[in-house]
């Protein structure tokens, strides 16, 4: 006898759960936000000359555009209860891709378009591997994990190619409308890349929790034979969100090569495990069914604040890559409870 | 009819004032129980009464807050379910605790597999398999067979012997008959009959009031945590138990049959795929309920699946309002007007973490979607529904994992009236739904079917199918076998065509 037949005293424990959302906001939400707040007021003590100043913030934000570009994508990935180990890798090719079209002095449109078609190709791969060949999505995107690598370093001979020189400005200028624009340009003083990653971080949240379409996504996380037979088209679904997924992998490609003025063979190593770590504290369940696009922006930003605390308090990279471990194995028990495995 | 008893004997289990408080819920208030060596006893009543609780208790899973449990007249330490074991209590579950990828013999030594020094005796475990299995009287079920391959009667039978692979004193058996067809339910009560002859007491919950005349000693009423009546004969009349069970007087429990004499709008020609369905030709009219009964296996919910596109049909089409429906495509059948609940609310029906609104919506979520969803008037229009449907509780914000059984089939069915659907496909929709529940559960079927929607109800409960339906199709290894309008039908006729002519008592099939 399940829980949802033994009545009353099940319903009341279970009701518990039910109360963990308040006003539509998950409680693990509030917590990040506190947590956002402690890290910084801790910063800011620990550090007060330079942690909580406007450069360091709008470093951070920065930095943290990419992997956030990232980890909304994966956010859809994972609420299909799917997963994308590729990201970096493919990051990497569609940089370099992008790089030898216009090497060495192409256009930046080009670029960006190359870059970001490169990626979506590589993220239908992917996608019909996995919705149509059937492939569990761990070993599809773990294949192109070695793939993408293997297609970046191949592209130019393991070199990294210069975007310095594209049409439409150069690194001096960074005001004109350029590649390094996107990199290091401001409006009002804030950095575009910035507005980038807040602009597809509130199309995700439209699309996911305002549209049919998010709901499908989710419902196909839930659970699979149910969403089949209220007619939501699976196999479809399944396919978009890992199509969706290379998009962004493009948008954050362009992001980081124009930020750095190269593309490199190397860029992105790790970043999936970042973009996965920001979806799972931000409180979407691995298990799929439950997904939170406010969470994983939270989740980016917590990243994001640790680990520019750690730099300055100069603990070196290693360390932090044992924090960032530490942080997502963390996350993924507190979630267990919930996800009933 | 079940084992003798004998009542000079001390009772195996007697319970005294038990009483269970959950935070904020008193699951139990004073219940008192006794069950003697050798007869069965039934425990009865709406979900919520507190059954579950009353065994888990028993069983060592749950701590009582209050009163005693004495197993042979001697006091349990309670919540330690070692020491329940200990004393030979075991308990089968509805939803049987079998892993798939064992054989039979690991299933009935798990956890307590025969050694020989470090390692398992293999020889002995298959030797006592046999032996356990042919005191139950099925000892063509072999060892070595992988669970996932029997039938679910056959499986019962295997929890049945791990139980007794244990010394079994006290049978506990949740709602066992949910899972099986007529015929083995029959089986099942030549099982427990073998148990009790041999002395061991049963406690034999149901929701299913003719089985307690059937395979009952005596009757516990369960209501609200309290022992509304205990210790009754088995022979207590229905409407009694009935009125005892809900505290008032039942006027019925079926409605009037609707007499649907519309237009055809399900038409489904010569559907075929093997080896479930072969060759199935029906006609669905507007207003009427039609029930396809038959054993499980002959392949009712395989049909179901075929008409509503989930799965790929070898031949034969399916039309409604005259149209051809795509093979292999549920969102164009939804499209033409079908719906479909089905067997498995749980895994198959429901998205359990997610609230009642968004359960309700899945399927017609285009309505709500001007650019973007009106998650306001998809809340009403989910609402409104819920509440024609009398669904309790109504709170659309409600995670559906909370609800009961029978509540949770009516957000299944909100989903479909929302959606204006104009022929609904059921499959078991009272399994594992408390009587009460049930007959609310009917009245809403024939209300549909007044306003003109078309339902084909496959129910494993004869009794069931006679009371709700405007016509009856009994189906029989892929076939149907039989018609009958459902003022004429009998169980018996309608149990001798289910049956099939040859009948073996082969278990061994392969699961699709």
């Amino acid at each position: 006898m399940t829980a949802g037949e033994s009545g009353a005293p099940a319903a009341a424990i279970e009701g518990a759960g039910a109360q963990r959302r308040l006003g539509g906001f998950a409680l693990q939400e509030y917590a990040l936000v506190i947590v956002v707040v402690l890290l910084f007021v801790a910063g800011a003590i620990l550090k007060p000359d330079s942690f909580p100043t406007w450069d360091n913030v709008r470093n951070m934000l920065t930095q943290a555009s990419v992997v956030g570009v990232l980890a909304m994508g994966m956010t859809f990935v994972i609420a299909t209860s799917g997963i994308d180990l590729s990201v970096g890798s493919v990051l990497a090719a569609a940089g370099m891709f992008g790089g030898i079209l216009v090497d060495p002095e192409g256009s930046t449109l080009l670029f960006i378009v190359g870059a970001v078609g490169f990626a979506t190709l590589l993220g239908t791969v992917n996608a019909t591997a996995i919705s149509y060949g059937r492939v569990v999505p761990f070993i599809a995107t773990l294949a192109m994990f070695s793939i993408a690598r293997g297609i970046a370093l191949l592209l130019n001979d393991k070199l990294p190619v210069s975007l310095l020189d594209l049409n439409g400005g150069s690194f001096g200028d960074p005001a004109a409308f350029s590649l390094l624009w996107f990199g290091t340009g401001r409006i009002l003083g804030i950095p575009i890349s910035v507005y980038v990653f807040l602009g597809i971080t509130i199309g995700a949240w439209i699309l996911l929790n305002r549209t049919r379409y998010g709901r499908f996504v989710v419902a196909v996380g839930g659970n699979r034979q149910a969403a089949k037979i209220a007619g939501v088209p699976v196999r479809r679904t399944i396919f978009s969100v890992y199509m969706l997924m290379g998009v962004l992998v493009g948008v954050a490609a362009v992001l980081l090569c124009a930020r750095l003025g190269s593309a490199s063979p190397v860029s992105g190593n790790l970043y999936e495990l970042d973009a996965i770590g920001a979806v799972v504290i931000g409180g979407t369940s691995l298990a799929g069914g439950r997904a939170s696009i406010v969470g994983t922006f939270l989740g980016v930003l917590t990243f994001a604040l640790i680990f520019s605390l750690m730099t300055q308090l100069d603990l070196s990279t290693e360390v932090q890559q044992v924090t960032k471990g530490a942080i997502v194995l963390g996350a993924v028990l507190l979630q267990r409870p919930e996800a009933r495995l | 009819m079940g084992g003798s008893v004998d009542s000079a004997t001390t009772p195996v289990l007697e319970v005294r004032g038990l009483v269970k408080e959950f935070p904020g819920v008193k699951a139990l208030v004073g219940v008192d129980f006794d069950v003697r060596a050798g007869e069965v006893h039934c425990l009865l009543g709406p979900n919520g009464a507190g059954k579950s609780t009353l065994i888990k208790c028993v069983s060592g899973v749950v701590e009582p807050t209050g009163g005693e449990i004495y197993l042979g007249g001697e006091l349990l330490p309670v919540g330690d379910p070692a020491a329940s074991l200990e004393r030979g209590v075991a308990t089968i579950y509805q939803e049987l605790d079998l892993v798939d990828d064992l054989t039979v013999a690991q299933s009935v030594f798990l956890a307590h597999e025969p050694r020989r020094g470090p390692l398992l005796d293999l020889d002995r475990m298959s030797k006592e398999t046999t032996a356990l299995l042919a005191r139950l009287g099925h000892a063509g079920i072999p060892p070595r067979a992988k669970i996932s391959s029997l039938r679910p009667a056959a499986q019962q039978v295997v929890s049945i012997a791990r139980a007794l692979s244990r010394d079994v004193r006290l049978l506990i058996m949740d709602e066992p008959s949910a899972i099986l067809d007529e015929g083995e339910i029959e089986t099942l009560f030549n099982v427990v009959r073998r148990l009790t002859a041999d002395g061991v007491a049963v406690i034999y919950i149901t929701h299913r009031l003719d089985e307690i005349r059937r395979i009952g000693d005596r009757v516990t009423v369960l209501t609200d945590g309290r022992t509304a009546a205990t210790g009754l004969a088995a022979s207590t009349p229905t409407n009694e138990l009935v009125e005892l069970m809900v505290g008032r007087a039942v006027e019925q429990l079926y409605p009037e049959r609707p007499v649907g004499r519309g237009e055809v709008v399900l038409e489904v020609r010569r559907l075929r795929r093997l080896p479930e369905v072969r060759s199935v030709s029906l006609e669905l009219r507007a207003g009427e309920v039609v029930g396809l009964g038959g054993l499980v296996g002959a392949g009712r919910t395989e049909l179901l699946r075929l008409i509503y596109g989930l799965d790929e049909a070898d031949e034969g089409e399916v039309y409604v309002d005259g149209t051809q429906l795509p093979p292999n495509r549920p969102d164009r059948a939804i499209a033409a007007g079908l719906g479909f609940a089905p067997e498995d609310r749980k895994s198959q029906g429901l998205l359990l973490d997610w609230s009642l609104t968004k359960n309700v919506s899945l399927a017609d979520l285009g309505r709500f979607q001007r650019g973007l969803l009106n998650v306001r008037a998809e809340r009403t229009a989910a609402l409104e529904q819920l509440r024609a449907l009398k669904t309790v509780p109504d709170d659309p914000d409600r995670r559906v994992g909370d609800l009961s059984g029978g509540n949770q089939q009516k957000v299944v069915l909100a989903r479909w009236l929302l959606r204006h659907c104009r022929v609904l496909l059921l499959d078991e929709p009272t399994r594992g739904v408390d009587v009460p529940t049930k007959a609310e559960l009917y009245r809403v079927i024939t209300a549909l079917a007044e306003e003109g929607l078309a339902v084909l109800v496959v129910s494993s409960e004869l009794e069931e199918l006679i009371g709700v339906c405007t016509r009856i199709l009994v189906m029989r290894e892929g076939e149907l076998v039989f018609e009958i309008e459902g003022s004429k039908a009998t169980e018996h006729e309608l149990l001798r065509y289910a049956v099939a002519p040859t009948e073996s008592e082969d278990f061994i099939e392969e699961v699709g």
